[in-house]
C-alpha cells in the first residue's frame, strides 16, 4: 500500500502512462462493442469517446483518488521552489552561506553540549548514577568515611554505594618512572558504576581496608600505552610505589571515572577505623558515588536523604554540635553527570544562547531578503488567488519555499559543524580537555536538520505574512516594483532590521565584557615575576619515604643538586605555588594568641603552604616587614611563619603582625604557638581569578608533618626556563629514579593555562558578536539599497527640483539612523536583562559595565552608518533623466 | 425501459469488490458484468468507475496486474486481495443491514 502511494509520488509518469493505457483499452472495447451494434468503424469510434467523456478529467479524478493530495502538493511546491532557487542564484548564494555559517556555528556548539552535557556517561543505566556528598559544617562538599558506612547500611534506596579518592602512583617503567592517576576505591565502586572488566577481574568483596592486597586494575589507555596491550597481562606484577602490585584486571575502553584514572585500587580505609564516631578518630575524607533502585523516583530519593540526614545526625556524638558541625549537616545525591560536567555547564549554557541569538539574526536577514522577492512577485501570487488558488494554499508554498531555501544551508552547515568539531578537537582547549572528544552524531545531525526546518519556517514567516495579506486588486492595478502593500512590508523590515542590530549589539556587549575581563585578568597583579621560572611537581612514595624527615632530606638535596646547576639562579621547594590549578594544600583555624578566644567554628580558616626559605627569593614575593625564613630557623624551638599581606589585613587589622602568634590549643592541654616573622606580598591563588586569600607560610625547615611527600619545585633561571628542564630531571633522576617528575611548566605556561577558559569563551563569542554584525551590516545595506531602489522615481524628481546630493544621501543615512537607534535601545535593553547570565564567567567586570555599555552602541552606530554609506551615495547619484525614464 | 438508477454513495465500492472477487477482470468487464447483473438497472458511468478502481487499489483492497486480453491489448486486471475480502464481508453485511431496514419501511407505508 505504502509502495503504491510512494509510486504514486516517485513513479509519477509511470502511473501516468498506464492511466493512459487502462483508458484506451476501456474506449477500444466500447468500440468493439459499438461495432458489433452496427456501428461503422468511424461512429463506433466517436460514440465510444463520446461515451467516456472527458478524459482528462477522467485521468485527474483517478489522481484524486490515487491520493496525490498534499503530499503531491508540497512536491510540488518543492519543484516549484527549487525552479525559483536556479533563478535567484545569488538570493540562494546568500541564504545558503549564511546559514551555513550560523547553522554550522549552532551545530558545533550543539555537538559540544550534546557531547558532554546531554550524551549519557558510558556506563549501564547511567541514569540511576548519583554523586553523594555531605555538607559539615563550613559547607564544603565532601564525604566521610563514617557517613559512608552508615549510608550504605541505612538507605533503603540504593542498590549500592562506593567510596573513592584520588591519588597519584609513581609507576616505575622499563624506560623512567612516571605518575599515574590513579584512584582509590571501595570493591563497591565496580558494581556502582555497574561496567564488566575487559580483561580479568575487579576488586573482590574482601580486597578493602588497610589489610588489602596490593593489586590493582589499569585503564584500557594504561594498558594499551604502558602494558603494550598484553593480553595476558592479568596475574602479572607492575612496580608502584617502590612496591610490586598485581594486575588483576583491565576495564574496557570509555570507562573513566573518576576522569583520567588509569589505575583502582583497593581503598585503605575499614569500617573500625571510623565507626563508632567520636572527636579523637581522624575522618578519612572520600567521595562518594551511588546507585539508585531501578523505579526510585527523585521525591523519594529527596525525602530518603533528608531522612538519612537526620539518622545520620544522630550517630554523632553531641560534642561535634559545638564547632557547628551538625546543625549545618545535610547529606545530598545528584546526578552524577550533572556533578562530573558542573564545571563547564553555564559556559555551555551562555554559548549555546549567544550561537542562538546568531541564528536568530541570520533568520531576520533571510526573511528580509525574502521579502524583497516577495515584493517582486506580489503580481504573480495575485494573478493566481485571482484564480482561484487558496491563500493558504499559497502561504503553505511559501513557506515550503523558504524550507527549501534552508536546506542547503543546513547542509553546508552540517559540514562546516564537521570541520569545526575537527579543528576543536585539534585545538582542545583546556575546558574541554577532560572531556571525551567532541563527536558528531545522529542526534546532532537529527538537531541540524531539526533548526534547519525551524530556521526556514521562521524566516518564511515575514514573506507568507506578506503574501497572505496580498490584496489582488492593488496588486494587479500597480505596476511592478512599486507595488502597494509595500508600505507594510517596508515597515516590516525596517523592524526586522532594527531587531538584528538590536540582536547584534547583544553580542556585541557580552563580547565586550568578556573581552575586557580577559584583559583585566591578563593584566592581574600576580604578586610575583612569572618570566624565567620553572616549576614541576614530585610526589614521593611513601613506602620510601614515611615521614617527615625523609621527606624532607630528599626535597633539601634535590634543592641543593638543581641549585648547582647551570643557568639556575635560585631553586625552592613549596607545598603550594600560585595558579597551580589545585586546592590549598593545607588549612589552619585561626586564633591569635592574646585576642578574645573564639569559639572553635567561628574561626577564621586561612589556607597554609608550607615552604623552603629560598622560595620568595626564586618567586620574587616582596618582603612587606620583618624578616623572611632563616636556615637556622630549623635549629630554633618556637615556629616561625610568615603571613601575606592579606592576612595581616584581614586578621590583624590595624596591628603590626610581626612579633604576634597563632595559637593552636592541642588535645591534650598544651599550647602550640606560631610565631609571626615577617609579612609578605600577597599573591594570586591557585587560579587567576581567585583574589589573595589570606595565607600563612611555614618553613619547611621546621615542619614536622609526614605529609611534605607532595611538593612543588621552583626553578628562577638565568635565561630561558625550558633549557633547564632537562637537567633538573636529570637530577632528580640521580637522586632516585623511581620518583617521577610530572607538570614540568613555566610559570608563563601556567599563567596561560590559568586564561585558558576566558580566552576560550572570548574567543567564541567573539566570533558569534562578529559574524552578528556582518549579517546585520548586510542586512541594514540590503533594505538601503532596496529602499532606494524603490524610491529611485521620487528621489529623481527631488533632484530635478534642485535637491543637492547631499541631501538626498542625508535623507538616506537619516532612515538608516533612525533603524539603527531604535535597534540600539531594544539591543541596549535586552543586554541589560540578559548580561547577568554572563556572570559566572565575568572577572572583576561588572555585568553593567558602564564602559562596554557606552562604546559598543557607537561601535554599532558607525558600522552601521558604514553600511548604510554605499546605498546613500547611490541615491545621491541618481540621475533624473534615467528615473523617468526607467518606468 | 426506464432510466438507470444512480449508484447510492459508497455502493459502487461494494459492487465492484463483489465483482471482482470472482477472479482478476479488467476494467471494461467490470462496469458490464455489473450491467448484466443487475439486468441493465445498475448502469456504472465511466467517470466514476476509474477512480473508484484506483482508489481501491490505494487502499490495497483490489491488486492490479497487467495481461493480455481477448483483443490482444494489454490490459489492466483487477482482483480482490485478502484484506479487499474482509472489507467485502463488511460491506456486505452493512447493505444487508440498511437495505433490511429501507425495505421495513418502505414497506410499512
Amino acid at each position: 500500500m505504502l509502495r503504491l502511494r510512494l509510486r504514486s509520488l516517485f513513479r509519477r509518469s509511470a502511473v501516468e502512462r498506464e492511466l493512459d493505457a487502462e483508458m484506451e483499452f476501456h474506449i477500444a472495447k466500447q468500440v468493439e462493442e459499438n461495432r458489433a451494434a452496427g456501428m461503422s468503424e468511424e461512429e463506433a469510434s466517436e460514440a465510444a469517446r463520446r461515451q467516456f467523456g472527458g478524459r482528462t478529467q477522467r485521468a485527474e479524478e483517478c489522481r484524486d483518488a490515487r491520493r496525490l493530495s498534499w503530499v503531491g502538493e508540497i512536491l510540488q511546491d518543492v519543484r516549484y521552489a527549487v525552479r525559483g532557487m536556479r533563478r535567484d542564484r545569488m538570493l540562494t548564494l546568500v541564504a545558503a552561506l549564511s546559514l551555513a555559517i550560523c547553522i554550522g556555528a549552532n551545530t558545533t556548539i550543539f555537538s559540544i553540549v550534546n557531547t558532554i552535557l546531554l550524551r549519557p556517561l558510558p556506563y549501564p543505566a547511567p541514569a540511576r548514577l548519583y554523586w553523594i556528598a555531605e555538607i559539615l559544617g563550613r559547607g564544603e562538599e565532601v564525604g566521610t568515611g563514617a557517613d559512608y558506612y552508615s549510608l550504605r547500611a541505612e538507605n533503603r534506596v540504593f542498590e549500592d554505594v562506593a567510596a573513592f579518592d584520588s591519588t597519584t602512583l609513581n609507576w616505575s617503567g622499563a624506560e623512567k618512572s612516571e605518575e599515574i592517576a590513579s584512584a582509590m576505591v571501595s570493591p563497591s565502586f565496580f558494581r556502582v558504576l555497574g561496567e564488566r572488566p575487559m580483561l580479568g577481574r575487579t576488586l573482590a568483596r574482601d580486597e578493602e581496608g588497610s589489610k588489602a592486597p596490593p593489586v590493582v586494575v589499569a585503564s584500557y589507555r594504561f594498558w594499551r600505552n604502558r602494558l603494550g596491550s598484553d593480553m595476558h597481562i592479568t596475574g602479572k606484577p607492575i612496580r608502584l610505589q617502590g612496591l610490586e602490585y598485581t594486575v588483576i584486571g583491565v576495564m574496557p575502553q570509555g570507562y573513566d571515572y573518576p576522569r583520567g584514572t588509569d589505575l583502582w585500587q583497593p581503598l585503605p580505609l575499614d569500617e573500625s577505623s571510623q565507626l563508632p564516631r567520636s572527636e579523637r578518630t581522624p575522618f578519612r575524607i572520600l567521595r562518594m558515588v551511588a546507585r539508585l533502585k531501578a523505579g526510585v523516583g527523585a521525591a523519594q530519593l529527596d525525602s530518603e536523604m533528608a531522612r538519612l540526614t537526620r539518622s545520620i545526625r544522630s550517630e554523632y556524638p553531641p560534642a561535634f554540635e559545638t564547632t557547628g558541625f551538625l546543625s549545618r549537616m545535610k547529606i545530598f545525591a545528584t546526578p552524577l553527570q550533572r556533578r562530573t560536567t558542573g564545571d563547564v555547564r553555564p559556559a555551555l549554557l551562555i554559548l549555546s544562547g549567544a550561537v542562538g541569538l546568531v541564528l536568530l539574526i541570520a533568520c531576520a536577514n533571510l526573511a528580509n531578503l525574502l521579502l524583497a522577492r516577495a515584493a517582486s512577485r506580489q503580481r504573480e501570487l495575485a494573478v493566481r488567488l485571482a484564480l482561484g488558488s487558496a491563500r493558504s494554499r499559497i502561504v503553505r508554498q511559501v513557506l515550503t519555499e523558504s524550507v527549501a531555501f534552508a536546506l542547503p544551508g543546513g547542509a553546508l552547515g552540517a559540514l562546516a559543524a564537521y570541520v569545526a568539531v575537527a579543528g576543536l578537537n585539534a585545538w582542545q582547549p583546556s575546558l574541554l580537555q577532560n572531556y571525551p572528544a567532541i563527536s558528531l552524531d545522529s542526534d546532532t545531525l537529527a538537531f541540524t536538520l531539526g533548526i534547519t526546518v525551524l530556521t526556514g519556517l521562521t524566516f518564511g514567516l515575514a514573506p507568507a505574512g506578506a503574501a497572505a495579506g496580498v490584496s489582488i486588486q492593488e496588486a494587479l492595478k500597480g505596476s511592478g516594483h512599486t507595488a502597494s502593500g509595500g508600505r507594510r512590508t517596508v515597515r516590516l523590515r525596517q523592524v526586522l532590521i532594527a531587531a538584528e542590530l538590536g540582536l547584534s549589539l547583544m553580542l556585541l556587549i557580552a563580547a565586550g565584557l568578556l573581552g575586557r575581563s580577559f584583559l583585566k585578568l591578563a593584566h592581574t597583579e600576580l604578586g610575583f615575576r612569572p618570566e624565567n621560572l620553572l616549576t614541576f611537581n614530585v610526589n614521593l612514595d611513601t613506602n620510601r619515604y614515611p615521614d617527615g624527615a625523609s621527606q624532607l632530606r630528599f626535597f633539601r638535596e634535590a634543592r641543593e643538586r638543581i641549585q648547582q646547576l647551570p643557568g639556575v639562579r635560585t631553586a625552592a621547594v613549596a607545598t603550594d605555588i600560585p595558579l597551580s590549578g589545585d586546592g590549598p594544600w593545607s588549612g589552619q583555624d585561626v586564633q591569635v594568641e592574646g585576642h578574645a578566644p573564639i569559639p572553635l567554628g567561628h574561626r577564621p580558616l586561612v589556607d597554609k603552604s608550607v615552604v623552603s626559605p629560598e622560595f620568595f627569593r626564586a618567586m620574587d614575593i616582596p618582603l612587606r616587614k620583618g624578616r623572611l625564613f632563616d636556615p637556622s630557623d630549623g635549629l630554633k624551638k618556637e615556629h616561625v611563619i610568615l603571613v601575606n599581606e592579606s592576612f595581616a589585613h584581614r586578621i590583624l587589622p590595624g596591628e603590626d603582625p610581626v612579633g604576634r602568634a597563632i595559637r593552636t590549643d592541642q588535645p591534650g592541654g598544651g599550647v602550640f604557638l606560631q610565631r609571626i616573622v615577617g609579612v609578605v606580598g600577597d599573591t594570586r591563588g591557585s587560579n587567576l581569578g581567585t583574589p589573595p586569600q589570606p595565607l600563612v607560610y611555614g618553613c619547611d625547615c621546621q615542619a614536622e608533618s609526614p605529609f611534605l611527600s607532595r611538593m612543588v619545585v621552583v626553578i628562577r633561571t638565568s635565561g630561558d626556563p625550558h633549557s633547564a628542564i632537562r637537567a633538573a630531571e636529570h637530577a632528580i633522576g640521580l637522586l632516585d629514579r623511581d620518583q617521577p617528575v610530572f607538570n614540568v611548566r613555566t610559570m608563563e605556561e601556567r599563567l596561560s593555562l590559568s586564561l585558558a577558559p576566558e580566552r576560550f569563551h572570548l574567543i567564541l563569542i567573539g566570533t558569534f558578536a562578529a559574524i552578528a554584525v556582518v549579517l546585520a551590516a548586510l542586512g541594514v545595506y540590503g533594505v538601503m539599497c532596496y529602499l532606494v531602489a524603490q524610491r529611485t522615481r521620487e528621489i529623481g524628481i527631488r533632484i530635478a527640483l534642485g535637491a543637492r546630493s547631499w541631501d538626498v544621501a542625508g535623507l538616506v543615512m537619516k532612515e538608516s539612523a533612525l533603524l539603527a537607534v531604535a535597534g540600539l535601545l531594544a539591543g541596549l535593553s535586552g543586554s541589560w536583562a540578559l548580561t547577568r547570565y554572563l556572570r559566572s564567567l565575568l572577572h572583576g567586570v561588572a555585568t553593567g559595565d558602564t564602559a562596554t555599555f557606552a562604546t559598543m552602541p557607537v561601535l554599532l552606530l558607525v558600522i552601521a552608518a558604514g553600511a548604510a554609506l554605499v546605498p546613500a551615495l547611490r541615491a545621491a547619484r541618481i540621475d533624473p533623466v534615467a528615473a523617468f525614464r526607467e518606468d | 425501459m426506464s432510466r438507470p438508477t444512480d449508484l447510492v454513495q459508497g455502493t459502487l465500492d461494494l459492487l465492484i469488490l463483489k465483482t471482482a472477487a470472482v477472479g482478476p477482470m479488467h476494467g471494461w468487464a467490470i462496469a458490464q458484468r455489473i450491467k448484466q447483473l443487475s439486468s441493465e438497472v445498475l448502469q456504472v458511468q465511466q467517470g466514476s468507475l476509474y477512480p473508484a478502481l484506483h482508489r481501491l487499489e490505494q487502499q490495497g483492497w483490489i491488486s492490479a496486474e497487467w495481461g493480455p486480453s481477448d483483443n490482444n491489448r494489454k490490459a489492466k486486471y483487477y482482483s480482490l486481495t485478502k484484506t479487499g475480502r474482509k472489507q467485502l464481508e463488511k460491506e456486505s453485511a452493512d447493505w444487508e443491514r440498511l437495505s433490511q431496514a429501507i425495505s421495513s419501511i418502505v414497506r410499512m407505508a
